[in-house]
């Protein structure tokens, strides 16, 4: 096997590599500290806690027609972080980066619930993937600036028309150096159909906080195919409550019987109420009726059925009332 | 009052399910990737104790 000698000296002794790494940190922080790049982070954090795009300048301009301001950005971020890799070449970018060949992204900036990635897709790569046959909508919503290439894609708009069904309106448009998109992730998503060369982006994403299902629809017939959690923390909980009821932790009852009657996706309260009975069936049959009793509630008709079924079963659980909440 | 334990497997779930977030029925749009899908990697750590 071949190794590189710098680098099988590496094992022996590792501070050339520390020391490129630190050469980065610094690289990436001494870019963040730039005053047009600091002003940005500060404008994130305010889009995060719910500011509107106009409301942040320095960000408005990176998604205004005509405007240099995102070019400028990136390649002023690109120039850093080549000359730094050129002079430390042992160094590692310290910013979140993917890529499996055809699409490669690097997270310039996070706050929270909001992401601004430089976003590379090849058309090579793309054109040798089978085309989606599926569109997803979830709670989120994008802005993005084409630096480079172009394609054709498709943008889909979709109109619930029942739980499982949706209507979907299809048409394709050529994008290029300059467009800017906006997408509201429940109404629209966007397919690439097609790109000449590499498509290169800008892109802006704010994920809305306790918001609804992600859920993907077969492109021709509009039937759901799947849905999934609409932000990680239901997800999290979601393990949290399989984790507490399999060590049948009691104490986790009143919590679970809390979540199951608060403000939460219907999804995550259906769960924390299911395991809530199985730990303490006076605290879950109590919730349970509860909002079996709430007509606004989502969750009221299947919370009804359930009671009538458990009180079949076990004709005493007709004596507990709903708590007053 | 006697209560009943209660099963959790005889608790039925909603008509829709709904997937742990960042999943996805077709993968094939992983072209799309963004901050909606959830990629998870395994990590092996070789530690050398000096």
């Amino acid at each position: 096997m071949f190794a590189n000698p710098e680098l099988r000296a590496l094992r022996r002794d590792d501070s050339p590599q520390c020391d490129a790494q630190v050469a980065l940190l610094q690289a990436m922080d001494d870019w963040r500290a730039r005053p047009d790049v600091a002003i940005l982070l500060a404008e994130l954090e305010e889009f995060s806690a719910g500011a509107e795009l106009e409301q942040c300048p320095g960000l408005a301009a990176l998604f205004t027609p005509g405007s240099d301001a995102a070019r400028e950005l990136t390649t002023g971020f690109s120039a850093m972080t080549c000359a730094a890799l050129a002079e430390w070449p042992l160094g590692h970018v310290t910013l979140r980066h993917f890529t499996d060949g055809v699409t490669s992204t690097i997270l310039l900036a996070r706050a929270v619930n909001v992401t601004l990635s430089l976003v590379a897709i090849d058309g090579e790569g793309l054109g040798l993937r089978p085309e989606s046959a599926t569109a997803s909508f979830g709670p989120n919503h994008t802005w993005e600036h084409v630096l480079g290439g172009s394609a054709a894609v498709e943008l889909i708009e979709c109109l619930p028309t029942g739980p499982r069904q949706a209507k979907l309106s299809r048409r394709e448009i050529e994008i290029g150096p300059g467009s800017i998109q906006f997408r509201d992730g429940q109404r629209d998503a966007r397919l690439l159909r097609r790109i000449d060369g590499a498509l290169v982006t800008l892109r802006l994403q704010r994920r809305r906080p306790n918001a609804d299902a992600t859920r993907e629809y077969d492109l021709t017939s509009g039937a759901l195919l799947h849905q999934a959690a609409g932000n990680p923390r239901d997800s999290r909980l979601e393990l949290m409550l399989a984790l507490l009821g399999r060590m049948d932790r009691k104490d986790a009852a009143p919590h679970m019987a809390g979540l199951a009657c608060g403000e939460a996706s219907a999804a995550l309260r259906w769960q924390a109420l299911r395991e809530c009975l199985a730990l303490d069936t006076q605290l879950g049959f109590t919730a349970l009726a509860t909002i079996a009793t709430r007509t606004e509630d989502a969750l009221s008709g299947p919370a009804g059925a359930l009671r009538a079924q458990l009180i079949e079963a076990h004709p005493q659980l007709q004596e507990l009332e709903p708590c007053p909440m | 009052m006697n209560l009943p334990k209660i099963d959790l497997s005889s608790l039925p779930d909603l008509d829709t399910l709904t997937g742990l977030f960042g999943s996805l029925l077709h993968t094939s749009r992983i072209v799309e990737s963004d901050d909606s899908i959830v990629q998870l990697m395994a990590y092996v750590y070789e530690t050398t104790i000096h």
